[in-house]
């Protein structure tokens, strides 16, 4: 079982990771803004095959290894598990070094060609574009919230019903195997949890929305796709992401309280069901919002380009922008968001609730 | 309606955001009664800071072209008859700019037609 978790999961990292050049915004290789003239440059169409060749064929050399080294011999499960875990950083590693070393060289390609020299760097955006955003309401985050505060009433109703160790973490196979002392704090915990994480996705969400709609005065048609694709995909994928942590959450505080509804197969069902989804998700959100810039031809009329804003990005992955209001802004080498380090409300958004999460986890 | 900035040029960006406020309303792009974005809204699709919107919002309500109504934002005012301060300030603005074009070689004439094509344009949608 765990290696078949292991393998779905590296599987899907190394799929992303290859097609990464072939997903993002149109305008940006390897974090670096090429204008949209150059952008069928022969070199650069050579660095994005170039990356995504060698990052498949390593993927597939180490899958292959994996799987024979699987195998060969018998394997105990942590084995199996931990030598997966190494892999999928590894693969990282390996997909992080492919694109800092073509960062460099595209950077140096543009320099050298002086692509941005003589072009009037324009800034543009549409007054109606707000009115065409197409993200979730947020009022729909109130459904898995009110869920999460009905099972922390029905869990304290059900008090005596909960065993005297209370389950606190569970394996791949949906077995707990970490417990503690029964305490109405303990017996709170899990649920205060998820209302904390709910929160959490609902405050990202909020803050997505209220983000800029980065719109280019080159591309501007493909570009307001892209954008709204992004903001409208991403919000249901949060969405979903979160129906589906609030199902398994719930179930696992359910079967604390009646240990009969675990019986069978439906406890490794429901984690491996959730597994998919997220992967699912992200695949189909990843390929939407890749493809949503690249269909419509662009006319680059007069001497005009973007805005050249590589100096805000560090290494063409960290955004500090400090005249920028926006929270998050669209990743530069990926699919998705990150966030505006120079603007604190981030941190707060992003952090914090993972550190009051750790903080009670190791108390 | 599309705003273009010029990044790098020597007019201030909210000076340009007033003037591109003001052109869409001439050509009807937007009208009376529709309202502005919302100030960090805006800034955050230009990224730009919140004050260059601010800056160029507090222009367009002493212009009288807008009206800032709290909790609803920015709507654009119906145009009155203008007052003879106004008009007199809109001589004043026009002025050296008509004296600078003949100055500097521009015959009447060239003006005059100068004067009805952007007229021409601001009627065109």
């Amino acid at each position: 079982m765990s290696f078949l978790i292991f393998f779905i999961i590296t599987v899907f990292i190394a799929v992303i990771q290859t097609a990464i050049p072939y997903l993002v915004n149109r305008a940006v290789v390897f974090g670096v803004m090429i204008p949209e003239r150059y952008l069928k440059d022969e070199t650069i169409k050579k660095y994005r095959k170039h990356y995504s060749m060698s990052v498949g064929l390593l993927s597939i050399i180490i899958l292959g290894s994996y799987i024979g080294w699987v195998l060969s011999n018998e394997r105990l499960e942590n084995q199996i598990a931990l030598t997966g875990a190494i892999i999928e950083f590894a693969l990282i590693f390996i997909s992080l070094s492919f694109y800092l070393y073509y960062h460099g060289k595209t950077k140096q390609l543009k320099q050298q060609n002086q692509w941005v020299e003589n072009l009037k760097p324009m800034k543009v955006t549409d007054l109606t574009v707000r009115k065409q955003d197409e993200m979730l309401p947020w009022y729909v985050y109130l459904l898995p919230i009110l869920s999460t505060i009905g099972l922390l009433i029905y869990t304290m109703l059900n008090y005596d019903l909960l065993p005297d160790q209370i389950p606190t973490h569970w394996g791949p196979s949906g077995e707990a195997d970490a417990f503690t002392e029964k305490t109405p704090i303990s017996a709170m915990q899990l649920s205060l949890f998820l209302l904390l994480m709910q929160i959490m996705f609902l405050a990202i969400h909020a803050a997505t929305k209220k983000s800029g709609i980065k719109l280019s005065a080159t591309a501007l048609e493909s570009s307001r796709n892209r954008q709204l694709s992004l903001r409208k995909y991403s919000s249901w994928l949060l969405y979903i992401v979160l129906l589906g942590i609030t199902m398994l959450m719930s179930y696992f505080q359910l079967m604390t309280i009646h240990p009969e509804i675990g019986e069978g197969s439906v406890k490794i069902l429901i984690p491996f069901g959730f597994l998919l989804l997220v992967l699912i998700g992200t695949l189909i959100f990843a390929i939407k919002v890749g493809r949503s810039d690249k269909e419509m031809e662009t006319a680059v009329e007069a001497q005009i380009m973007d805005l050249d804003e590589d100096k805000y990005w560090k290494g063409g992955m960290f955004y500090f922008n400090k005249n920028d209001p926006s929270i998050f802004v669209e990743k530069r080498f990926g699919v998705g968001w990150t966030i505006n380090f120079a603007n604190p409300l981030g941190y707060i958004i992003v952090f914090v609730p993972l550190l009051i999460i750790l903080l009670i986890s190791f108390l | 309606m599309i705003i273009r900035i010029e990044a790098e040029t020597d007019i201030p960006i909210y000076t340009q955001l007033t003037n591109q406020i003001i052109e869409g309303i001439a050509r009807g792009e937007i009208a009376a009664g529709d309202s502005l974005p919302s100030v960090r809204g805006f800034a955050a699709d230009l990224g730009v800071n919140m004050h260059t919107v601010n800056k160029s919002y507090h222009e367009l309500e002493k212009k009288g072209i807008i009206k800032i109504v709290p909790k609803s934002g920015a709507i654009i005012s119906p145009s009155e008859q203008m007052s003879e301060e106004k008009k007199h300030q809109i001589i004043s603005e026009l002025k050296p700019v008509i004296a600078e074009a003949l100055v500097t070689g521009m015959n009447k004439k060239e003006i005059q037609g100068l004067v009805s094509m952007i007229l021409e344009e601001m009627k065109e949608k």
